[in-house]
């Protein structure tokens, strides 16, 4: 039976044989050794939609200048993460015309598809000398944050100045966060609390709020207990737009939210009521303790399957200069890659968040994926 | 010996002529094929999905490369029940992910299946025997909720109901803000609200199924009944719910079918409180473990064919959904006498709230700005119509009527569903007509089935096998493969009304034609499709509307969640632009009812065909 199953299976993979792809690895690279004029004479010679997916939504503003400026006809698709990836396999795989250029998050699932080279790794020369080596391969775009926002009115304002404050019962359903299975970069926060490092830091943050070394009793580190007490606590929303909204309204005093911070630039949000915790002005730093947040890179890649791979290439080389990041850099809690665009007036620069908030190491994640998320279920339930 | 067998090849292919000579022999065989092609390929692909190794988390957690056989899947999924550790086996993995859902998913099948029996039967009763007043504002309206999206009132019930100490707890709906009354938790959010929403949703099934029942049933046998005085209980108890038990268990069975894989209900509805059905687990699953959503999917399935296979044991020899008996002539209408002003009023009302406030509220939402506050100075029409909204910052720079992008999804959309009616009718009639000549014979049956059988598949788990399919199949892809499933999925529909409208047709009539020598194809254009040209329409009609507002089918399978207005809806609620959404539900809505208004009143086919005052 087994055998016969195997035998099928192989029989129906193959109905559909794998295609050549259309761009590959070496003409990338060699595009690297091109100057701007010859990026941007190949781009305009090649034909067709220029197609972009991203799961940031101001994407399609950055495609609509670029082809503006290029006179390229382009279509933006502002998909979820997980749509992007099943849509990139399928499409690469069947050879069909799918998206030139990708720009997403969530590294652990980006690192099967690099493996596999359905996406190649571009990195302008114009902006090589001012992007971190280690954000270089696969190059990121920018970076978000996720950080602990709370609601300023009444007498019972949230302002933790510890992370386990929220485990604590009378946090029980006001500490608000979208569903981790709905959004992997949430996952990915909680399985990063879980490596050494993070669970260390937690047992030393719940020595210094509760005044007694953690006990840990069934759980494996300090991460799986503050994830287990903290998710008991939570309220889950659908989206982070609508968590913002929420906790900003003056019937939610006394919530806490753990969401987007580019989230507060939103009209309907009502940002006079919400507070980021927890700001130290002699510092200049936020400082919950041991983290106030997490934060994620979105990476720009060319796909594989891009029939227009010079535009591609001279997208990224436009969204990661000062006129390409503009639609995200002009509000807070985005942070570009490129140390050159300094962050807005009234934000802190990435490096400054770098050191109080939860990075993702995708080697990390996809180790102890399978066991973190099995455990978050049982609190999501 | 070599004549013979000349002969008897001979013999076979003459027979074969012959056979296939016969319109009816030839539509059958075509519909054999494709449809096992389009409806059983498909299941065998997913079956070979739950055994196969998917990439990147799934790949890593079982620790083989993609596409090798696995069983982990089932394993995982169906019998890993000792994880639970001290909290006991609820908190295994097999619990959280597969058995407590499906509990939930059974509940909620059952339940919204009563309720729309007893709602849904209980006003048919009204319009069909009783002498209600308002009757056509009542069957007009009636229709209303299975015409919009599901979700629209999934939404509507949450903006209405929620309140500060539910859910999020952290704003209050209209009800609270307004009215300042409060509702529990259990009535806004989880088990209950989902399957009275469901339940309202396909109310509409048993209205159409029960009322046609009611309204073609012999008064005779109530006459007769009441002459020897028997009393109202017993009559109905005896006489009236006997006569259209076949009906409601026809609709408890497709309500049931339906409310299995409905979606997004349980998301907006479910979500807040942890409710999970099996739908969303899949696709919760789906984005990290395909092969577990593939099982899912399966089981869905599943019960999709012991349902057939029920409603095939019960309803008998017919097969038939729509079990409509003999016509009689004689219709008695109940009395009510005092009682008709407050039951007609206590229905115009529900009506208005289950089917007018809703598009109210949706038109309300899409002005104001910050939510909760509906003063004057909160409100714009810039969502509609305005430019430069970078103000907003929510994604869109332009007012829905005026973004380029919604009125491409809007013509795509149409374009898909003028298809998918095309295709799915037409076939459906072609179904029909072969079906009713062939009546009784195997091939017919096994077709008639096949035809059937996409109405049980769930929304999802078939858009997902489609998904897979297109993998294989280079050309299956965008508009195609949309148009594909969504006349696959609506042929049940069109196949019945085409066997129905076929089977009250006598045979004779065509037989006029063929003794004068007219062609086949001039008999079906110039005989049989007018005769029956109301029904037949309804046949285009329901696909054509289905396909307007769907959602899941469809979910997977567009090539950009822009490409038709449902999937760029949901893409909005979830990113939470809830007043671009609020708008485009309402463009959905008015685009369906305008449509099925239309085509009521340029050629007489409705979704209520048959019922009303």
């Amino acid at each position: 039976m087994r055998k016969l199953i195997a035998l099928m299976l192989s029989l129906i993979l193959t109905l559909g044989a794998m295609s050549a792809l259309a761009t590959d690895k070496a003409l990338v690279e060699d595009a690297q050794k091109l100057t701007h004029e010859e990026l941007v004479e190949k781009a305009k010679a090649e034909e067709g939609t220029f197609i972009v997916y991203g799961n940031t939504s101001r994407i399609t503003t950055a495609l609509e200048q670029f082809c503006a400026l290029y006179d390229i006809t382009g279509e933006g698709n502002n998909l979820k993460d997980a749509e992007i990836y099943t849509k990139l396999e399928i499409e690469i795989d069947s050879s069909a015309k799918g998206a030139d250029m990708v720009m997403i998050q969530d590294g652990a699932s980006l690192e099967f598809l690099i493996e596999n080279g359905y996406l190649l790794n571009y990195l302008p020369p114009s902006v090589a000398a001012n992007v971190d080596a280690a954000d270089q391969n696969p190059l990121v775009h920018q970076f978000i944050n996720k950080v602990f926002i709370y609601n300023n009115q009444g007498d019972d304002v949230p302002a933790i100045k510890n992370v386990w404050e929220l485990t604590e019962e009378k946090m029980k359903d006001r500490v608000l966060f979208k569903n981790p299975e709905s959004e992997q970069v949430n996952m990915n926060f909680l399985v990063m609390l879980t490596n050494e490092e993070w669970s260390a830091r937690l047992a030393e943050a719940y020595e210094a709020h509760f005044g007694k070394p953690i006990e840990l009793g069934e759980y494996k580190n300090a991460g799986y207990m503050w994830i287990a007490q903290f998710l008991s606590n939570c309220v889950f929303g659908s989206s982070d737009t609508t968590l913002a909204e929420e906790i900003s309204q003056p019937t939610a005093a006394g919530k806490i939210g753990l969401f987007v911070l580019s989230k507060l630039r939103s009209s309907s949000v009502l940002t006079e009521n919400l507070t980021v915790g927890e700001y130290d002005a002699q510092k200049n730093a936020y400082t919950i303790q041991p983290f106030s947040g997490f934060m994620y890179p979105m990476y720009a890649l060319v796909s594989s399957g891009a029939t227009r791979p010079y535009t591609a290439m001279l997208f990224i080389d436009y969204l990661m200069n000062a006129d390409g990041f503009q639609p995200w850099g002009k509000s807070v809690g985005a942070y570009s890659a490129n140390s050159a665009l300094v962050p807005l007036e009234g934000d802190l620069g990435i490096d400054v968040w770098k050191n109080t908030l939860v990075s993702e190491d995708p080697a990390y994640i996809l180790t102890a994926y399978e066991d973190v998320s099995t455990f978050v279920t049982k609190y999501v339930k | 010996m070599e004549t013979i067998q000349r002969n008897q090849v001979k013999r076979l292919g003459r027979m074969t002529q012959t056979f296939l000579s016969k319109p009816a022999n030839l539509i059958l065989v075509v519909f054999l094929v494709l449809l096992t092609f389009l409806t059983l390929y498909p299941l065998l692909v997913l079956i070979f999905e739950t055994f196969t190794v998917h990439s990147g988390r799934e790949a890593r957690a079982v620790g083989l490369p993609r596409g090798s056989y696995t069983d982990y899947h089932f394993k995982r999924l169906l019998f890993t029940l000792d994880d639970g550790g001290a909290m006991g086996v609820t908190y295994s993995n097999s619990w959280i992910q597969f058995y407590g859902p499906l509990l939930n998913t059974l509940s909620v099948a059952f339940t919204s299946s009563a309720v729309a029996i007893l709602f849904g039967g209980t006003v048919a009763w009204f319009i069909t025997r009783s002498n209600l007043k308002y009757k056509k504002f009542i069957s007009g309206v009636f229709v209303f909720p299975y015409i919009m999206p599901a979700w629209t009132l999934a939404l509507f019930w949450q903006s209405f109901f929620k309140n500060e100490f539910i859910g999020t707890g952290t704003s209050n709906g209209i009800l609270a803000s307004v009215f300042g009354i409060y509702m529990p938790e259990w009535f806004v959010y989880g088990y209950f609200p989902i399957s009275i929403v469901l339940g309202l949703h396909y109310a509409p099934f048993a209205y159409i199924l029960i009322g046609g029942i009611l309204r073609n049933m012999d008064a005779n046998l109530e006459e007769a009944a009441t002459v020897l005085k028997t009393s109202r209980m017993r009559l109905l108890r005896r006489i009236t719910l006997p006569i259209i038990k076949p009906a409601a268990l026809s609709t408890f069975l497709l309500v049931f079918a339906s409310s299995i894989s409905a979606y997004s209900v349980p998301v907006f509805l479910g979500s807040p409180v942890r409710y999970y059905m099996l739908s969303t687990k899949m696709k919760s699953l789906m984005d990290t473990y395909s092969g577990q959503a593939y099982i899912i999917a399966a089981v869905m399935i599943m019960f999709g064919i012991v349902i057939l296979g029920i409603n095939q044991k019960v309803t008998g020899s017919r097969k038939s959904y729509t079990t409509v008996t003999g016509k009689s002539s004689q219709v008695s209408l109940v009395d009510l006498r005092k009682w008709n002003r407050p039951v007609a009023i206590f229905l115009v009302i529900l009506m208005l709230l289950i089917a007018v406030l809703p598009l109210i509220t949706f038109a309300a939402e899409s002005v104001i700005i910050k939510a909760g506050n509906y003063s004057l100075s909160n409100m714009t029409l810039d969502f509609w119509i305005g430019t430069n909204l970078t103000y907003l910052d929510q994604g869109d720079s332009t007012g829905i009527l005026l973004s380029g992008k919604v009125w491409k999804a809007l013509f795509y959309s149409l374009a898909l569903a003028v298809t998918c009616a095309v295709v799915a009718g037409t076939s459906g009639m072609l179904v029909g007509y072969a079906v009713a000549k062939k009546r009784g014979t195997k091939m017919a049956n096994a077709v008639n089935s096949l035809a059937f059988f996409p109405y049980l598949m769930p929304s999802l788990a078939f858009g997902a096998i489609y998904l897979a399919m297109s993998v294989r199949v280079s050309w299956l892809n965008g508009f195609v493969l949309l148009a594909l499933i969504g006349s696959v999925k609506y042929l049940p529909f069109a196949s019945r009304s085409g066997l129905n409208a076929m089977l009250q047709l006598s045979g004779e009539i065509e037989e006029a034609g063929q003794i004068v020598g007219i062609p086949w194809w001039k008999r079906m254009t110039r005989i049989i499709f007018p005769i029956q040209k109301s029904s037949l329409l309804s046949g285009y009609l329901l696909p054509l509307v289905s396909c307007m507002r769907e959602l899941s089918l469809f979910v997977l399978l567009v090539p950009t969640s822009n490409t038709l207005l449902t999937t760029m809806l949901m893409q909005y609620s979830e990113k939470g632009w809830a007043q671009f959404g609020s708008a485009i539900n309402l463009l959905i809505i008015i685009v369906v009812l305008l449509i099925n208004y239309l085509v009521n009143k340029l050629t007489g086919a409705s979704i209520d065909k048959g019922i009303g005052g």
